[in-house]
């Protein structure tokens, strides 16, 4: 097992399931989390195109619970475009994130991978993979974790770590704690060596003999009802990553771009606008323009898919992204917000901090708004696939499912 | 002979149920909403039953194929592009509705449930040799619906008047019709009220006659009312003295149980409840005005009122659910958590009390 820069490097991005994170409805009542589009591309496109970056990258998984169904058109195409073979995996039964790499290692190391990544596809970052990969080389251990500072308060969210500021060791790492522990957090994006298979099947023979004394809760018992907690299913927080930190074994590598999670609709439209602004730097060619003469004023980061159709008189941004055969109508105007396929906005409608669902139609003189906040429950206005919302009516601060037509102005309401 | 029900939309107002299964397929005392009025249908006569959907057929195809085996009556679809309002799906299904024999064919609203007394319109209908007759009801609060004013003696229908402000009759439009074919040439293929404007054309002629149902009716097709209906329905069925009733030291009232499920000790169950099949109801389970669905699991000592439990979920020990809650498929809800009306979509788990009415999502 040399690290010679011939090896090649094999991702998994894991990308959850359809009953797990139903944080994401009413979204996810219609398209897998991982395909929604962020940015104008869906969301796992962007760790994938990160992947792309990396020198030798060999193969990259998609690992979740989904129908293969659900992911076998966008993996076929993204393969094509990107040249690279990508592959989706479904597991069976929840192994836990560290499990998940274990059941599917047969595959994972049959291009005799040097490095393995493994990222979470619901992360919204910068992705500096092959920084990664180099800093890594260079600690020499099992495995490199991606960190970010973060405020003290919102620290508690997450996996708190403690590194060496010399050697970037990790010297501790806790899961979501009670009490302040560090303000550098994991980021959900790992590298490592294969040996992180042998410390997975550690843990695994370990709960083989171990026998389980804690009470268990009747929720817990409810959990045991549909997995086997004991011996497949391990989590790579609590399970490897707490007890390996100390061990001269991980390390830590700080990123210092943005990083979020997207666990909510609301957080998805935040995270759109960082892409978009990622662009701005990256690939300006994939932002619009324009100035009211031929095309619609643009202001700011926006997205415009080259099917959608938008007057001149409208007024677009900052931070928007509109979908294929969406058509924006005269004197329309949008700011910060996701307009998705086949949408149909009419003259003069207001669209504020919003995402309207797929063939969604609004009306003449509407305003769909809410008051911009990315982590409240009803932040931002969400609209569900195909929601008509009649000429005239205000909609702010809502949620409404899918199919519902609004002929009734709806304030503060999740509407079913 | 033939019939037409209005299945429609997307059911939105049964949600969460609905976002499982379609409406026509959700249980109401142990039986999809569909069966009670095909099955009626069956027993009156009616060979051919034809399905006015806009949304998942192929959901309710399979089904269909399930029941037209073991009922031995047809059961196709017709399904509309666009939203035909409450007339149009007539024209739609035109073909599948005349055949030679000229006789009038049934049309229900999907929603509704009654005693369906087919045989007694039959005859009503023979009876006036009008064009077509609607069943009427008789409610507290007619202003909320449209009201029908029928002459006292025939039945004739006069006018149709849509939420009156002032009291001009209590009969409202129970969703049950029986037409002749020639019905069907007075509507266009294209959005139209059936109410709003084929009746009252019919009216106008004075072939338009109204029968007042026997018996209980309501229209089911939101939580609230579907309670209520579950309450009509094992009523009617008690005054029948059905055996279907469930009986015992643990049953109060009116109380339907599936064979197939199972009923711990020290229970009280009842009154206006249905239990579906697979279920388990530990001991000590308290069930009042509820129904729970195919798979549910309710754990020792819950108390469980006016509410909707979905198919497999299951009810913690200890836990209070009461004042509509309504849990989707596959809802947990933890140990003696307290849910007062909380509408849970699927596949979640309640880890800690919802104190007043809310959608958790």
């Amino acid at each position: 097992m040399g690290s010679s820069e011939d090896d090649k490097v094999v991702a998994v991005i894991m990308v959850g399931g359809p009953t797990k994170g139903t944080r994401f409805r009413p979204l996810s009542l219609n398209i897998p989390k991982p395909l929604f589009p962020l940015g104008g591309q869906p969301m796992v496109h962007h760790p994938i195109s990160a992947c792309k970056r990396i020198p030798n990258l060999a193969q990259i998984y998609l690992v979740g619970f989904y129908e293969e169904r659900e992911f076998a058109l966008y993996v076929s195409s993204i393969s094509n475009e990107l040249r690279i073979p990508v592959r989706y995996l479904r597991e069976d039964k929840p192994h836990g994130s560290a499990g998940a790499l274990y059941n599917f290692r047969d595959l994972i190391m049959e291009d005799n991978p040097s490095h393995i990544f493994l990222l979470n596809c619901d992360v919204c970052c910068s992705f500096p993979l092959p920084e990664m990969l180099d800093a890594h080389r260079n600690y020499g251990g099992m495995g490199t974790i991606l960190v970010i500072k973060v405020s003290a308060e919102s620290a508690s969210q997450f996996g708190e770590l403690v590194a060496d500021p010399d050697t970037n060791e990790l010297l501790h790492y806790t899961e979501k704690p009670e009490t302040f522990v560090s303000d550098l957090i994991n980021c959900g994006v790992y590298v490592f060596t294969p040996d992180i298979f042998n410390a997975i099947q550690g843990v695994s023979s370990q709960r083989k003999d171990r026998e389980n004394l804690r009470r268990v809760s009747s929720f817990e018992a409810l959990q045991s009802a549909t997995r086997n907690l004991t011996t497949d299913f391990v989590r790579l927080d609590q399970d490897i990553l707490s007890p390996l930190a100390g061990k001269k074994q991980l390390y830590t590598y700080e990123t210092m771009d943005f990083w979020e999670q997207i666990k909510t609709p609301g957080m998805s439209l935040k995270c759109s606008g960082l892409y978009l602004a990622q662009f701005r730097l990256t690939s300006p060619n994939l932002l619009a323009s324009g100035d009211g003469t031929k095309n619609a004023t643009i202001i700011g980061d926006v997205y415009v898919h080259p099917s959608a159709k938008i007057h001149p008189t409208a007024k677009i941004g900052p931070n928007v992204s509109i979908s294929a055969n969406a058509r924006i109508g005269a004197g329309v105007r949008l700011i910060s917000c996701i307009i998705l396929d086949g949408v149909e906005i009419m003259e003069n409608a207001v669209v504020t901090n919003a995402i309207v669902g797929w063939k969604s139609s609004i009306g003449r003189w509407s305003r769909v708004q809410a008051e911009g906040d990315f982590n409240a429950k009803l932040g931002i206005t969400i609209l569900g696939e195909a929601v008509g919302v009649e000429d005239e009516v205000v909609v702010t601060n809502s949620i409404v499912l899918p199919n519902k037509t609004l002929n009734v102005s709806v304030h503060q309401e999740i509407i079913l | 002979m033939k019939a037409l029900i209005l299945v429609g939309g997307f059911g939105t107002r049964l949600r969460p149920l609905t976002l499982s299964v379609p409406k026509p397929l959700v249980e109401f005392a142990n039986k999809p909403m569909i069966l009670h009025q095909i099955e009626a249908l069956k027993a009156v006569g009616v060979t051919e039953v034809v399905l006015a959907i806009n949304y998942q057929p192929e959901v309710m195809l399979n089904f269909l194929k399930e029941f037209e085996a073991k009922l031995g009556i047809k059961i196709i679809c017709s399904q509309e592009t666009e939203p035909l309002g409450t007339a149009g799906p007539l024209a739609l299904a035109r073909d599948k509705l005349i055949d030679d024999t000229g006789e009038p064919f049934f049309v229900l609203n999907s929603d509704v449930i009654s005693e369906y007394p087919f045989a007694e319109m039959i005859e009503f209908h023979k009876a006036h040799g009008g064009e077509a007759s609607i069943m009427v009801t008789k409610v507290d609060e007619p202003s909320k619906y449209g009201v029908v004013v029928t002459e006292e003696s025939t039945g004739k229908v006069e006018k149709f008047v849509e939420k009156p402000k002032l009291f001009v009759g209590n009969k409202i439009n129970a969703g049950i019709y029986l037409l002749n074919p020639a019905v069907l040439d007075r509507i266009e293929l294209r959005p139209t009220s059936i109410e709003k404007e084929v009746f009252p054309k019919i009216a106008l002629e004075g072939k338009l006659f109204a029968m007042v149902l026997p018996g209980f009716w309501m229209d089911i097709g939101q939580p609230r009312d579907y309670i209520t209906g579950l309450r009509l329905y094992l009523d009617s069925l008690r005054k029948k003295s059905s055996l279907k009733l469930a009986t015992g030291a643990n049953i109060v009232g009116n109380v339907l149980v599936h064979e197939s499920a199972q009923i711990g000790e020290g229970c009280l169950i009842g009154p206006d409840v249905a239990v579906g099949p697979g279920c388990v109801v530990e001991s000590g389970v308290r069930l009042s005005r509820c129904t729970v669905m195919r798979g549910v699991r309710i754990k020792k000592h819950a108390c469980i009122s006016s509410s909707i439990i979905g198919w497999h979920s299951t009810v913690g020990q200890w836990a209070r659910v009461e004042n509509m809650t309504i849990l989707g498929e596959d809802v947990h809800v933890c140990d003696e958590i307290y849910s007062n009306g909380g509408v849970v979509l699927p596949h979640k788990e309640i880890k800690s009390s919802i104190l007043k009415p809310e959608i958790v999502m």
